[in-house]
């Protein structure tokens, strides 16, 4: 039978997806880990970045830091914090094996985009728009709550929606140091010549990347229509 | 072997996946003067890439250069990558019994075959005798020394619970720090929990790789999962347990040759015969230490060893 019948009949059999350590629960476990890594890194990155973004300075240094981040492959920065005594290889509740290593490792892979973003929207606004709220009296805060974040709002979610996905698809490499997430059954499929499994895994991340996508280019929609409105 | 895995291997994971793909890729493509005459003209050896089998393919390099040959070698990370041009663009392959005749076979007949390695030699050979025909391979002479799986614990663990051999585990619950493709496998996974009636949980770490090492020393696994030929437990403070109910294939090193090749340069044989002959584990394991730990440069070890063993001029 030719790989693809394999990796469909793979894709088609309930035991796959069913069942301790298979596809279903790999799935749930990166999901876990992909919203984690990246909550943490909106709780780094946002508040700082639209902070800069709104002094109008700090912004270079803040944006090349985090873009250094780009620059250093993830899988290397795993492999030397579970080589390390801490965090190291240890168990961390649903996480499982090397759990805060990998979270530490997908939060700092998330930060370019969400910091870069984020910075870049409160900056684009309008120097007219921000002349025009100075104008009216209000205050640096009421500037920025109410001209400026909503005005930087869709930038700023096209970076969590980049950042959403790429964590998603990169929260694979986790296996690489015995981890939990999708990953595993890649690492494992290809490791024992079963490509079906390793490629049908492969796929299944690539059609939830694909709707992680979907899902948050809706929700981007829905929250970026007020903004055109008057209230 | 296939389960050679270090960190670093782990981290081309993606790579081997690359490699598979592009294993129809010419690894030779200079094949045309392999039709010379004995005693000389072009030779292509391919191999994998860990350092055991560096070592091993350059002791063959060395025996075919003193016998004139122009000798290139490719080195490549796994079987699959090398094997489809082989015989063709490769003419000599320096091998495991067990590991080319399960990979044959699964190549042969699909990914679920049935292995036909056990850790009978003769049987062994006699059972991947009729794909080696079908494929134009021909086997030399197995050398003693074998490359198997094994499996270490902490000294301190098996002065504490006196264990000594697998079977001493029978019962109890294990976790294995070992390559990913131990699920499953008669010579892993499965033969532990079948044959030696040991719980095992599997932490897919690597073969004989650091974290596998770091993760049996921390205590986080009891066993870990490295090779017969592995000379660096002794300074880790770490100990092989015997495979009492063998459930290893028997992984004897052999020089794979293309049939047509041997036909054509039979002068090949005796040396590469007598290498076999001259290598036994505890040999091969400290030439491989001095490559592993030593870190001396596998041509360098290996030059020394056929000078000093008379094997080449």
């Amino acid at each position: 039978m030719t790989l693809f019948g394999l990796t469909w009949d793979y894709l088609t059999t309930a035991s796959s997806w069913t069942g301790d350590g298979a596809l279903l629960d790999r799935l749930v476990e990166q999901l876990l880990l992909t919203v984690t890594a990246l909550g943490l890194a909106l709780v780094v990155a946002l508040p700082l970045a639209l902070w800069l973004g709104h002094l109008g300075r700090g912004g270079f240094v803040a944006v090349n830091v985090s873009n250094m981040g780009r620059a250093i492959p993830t899988f290397a920065l795993l492999a030397v914090l579970v080589t390390a005594d801490w965090p190291g290889p240890a168990y961390f509740g649903p996480y499982g094996r090397a759990g805060l290593a990998t979270l530490i490792a997908l939060g700092l892979f998330a930060l370019p985009p969400l910091v870069t973003n984020a910075y870049t929207a409160v900056r684009e606004v309008p120097a007219d728009v921000l002349e025009a709220a100075d104008g009216m009296g209000m205050s640096g805060a009421q500037r920025f709550w109410r001209v400026e974040l909503p005005l930087a709002l869709p930038l700023v979610l096209s970076g969590v929606r980049l950042a959403l996905v790429q964590v998603w698809a990169t929260a694979t490499i986790a296996a690489l140091v015995a981890g939990p997430g999708v990953g595993a059954i890649i690492v494992s499929g290809f490791a024992r010549n079963h490509y079906s499994e390793g490629i049908g895994a492969a796929l299944v991340v690539a059609v939830v990347a694909l709707l992680l996508e979907i899902a948050a280019a809706s929700a981007q929609r829905i929250v970026r229509a007020p903004v055109g409105r008057r209230p | 072997m296939t389960l050679r895995r270090s960190l670093l291997a782990a981290a081309l994971t993606g790579g081997l996946l690359f490699t598979a793909a592009c294993s129809g890729d010419d690894l030779a493509k200079d094949d045309d003067a392999n039709d010379d005459s004995s005693g000389g003209g072009k030779v292509t050896l391919a191999s994998q890439s860990f350092d055991e089998a560096a070592l091993v393919t350059a002791m063959y390099a060395e025996i075919l250069d003193d016998l004139g040959y122009d000798v290139e070698t490719k080195l490549v990370d796994t079987r699959s990558a090398y094997l489809s041009e082989f015989p063709g663009s490769v003419d000599i392959v320096p091998e495991y019994v067990a590991g080319l005749g399960d990979q044959l076979n699964t190549d042969a007949n699909g990914e679920d075959a049935a292995p036909i390695s056990s850790s009978d030699l003769d049987a062994t050979l006699e059972a991947m005798q009729p794909l080696l025909d079908d494929k134009g391979i021909t086997l030399l002479d197995t050398s003693g020394a074998a490359s198997q799986n094994a499996y270490f614990v902490t000294q301190a663990y098996s002065d504490d619970n006196g264990v000594t051999k697998l079977s001493d585990l029978e019962g109890q619950s294990i976790t294995l720090a070992a390559a990913p493709d131990c699920t499953g496998r008669d010579d892993c996974e499965a033969g532990l929990i079948d044959v030696y009636g040991i719980d095992i949980t599997l932490l897919p770490l690597g073969y004989a790789s650091p974290q596998t090492y770091q993760s049996v020393i921390d205590g986080e696994s009891q066993l870990g999962q490295t090779g017969t030929l592995d000379g660096t437990l002794d300074d880790q403070g770490l100990v092989l347990l015997e495979d009492d109910r063998g459930i290893q294939p028997a992984q004897n090193l052999v020089p794979a040759v293309s049939s047509d090749f041997l036909a054509d340069h039979p002068d090949v044989e005796a040396p590469l015969n007598a290498l076999m002959a001259a290598l036994d584990n505890a040999t091969l394991g400290e030439l491989i230490a001095q490559v592993t730990v030593d870190r001396e440069s596998p041509e360098d070890v290996a030059e020394k060893f056929l000078e000093d063993n008379g094997l080449v001029d």
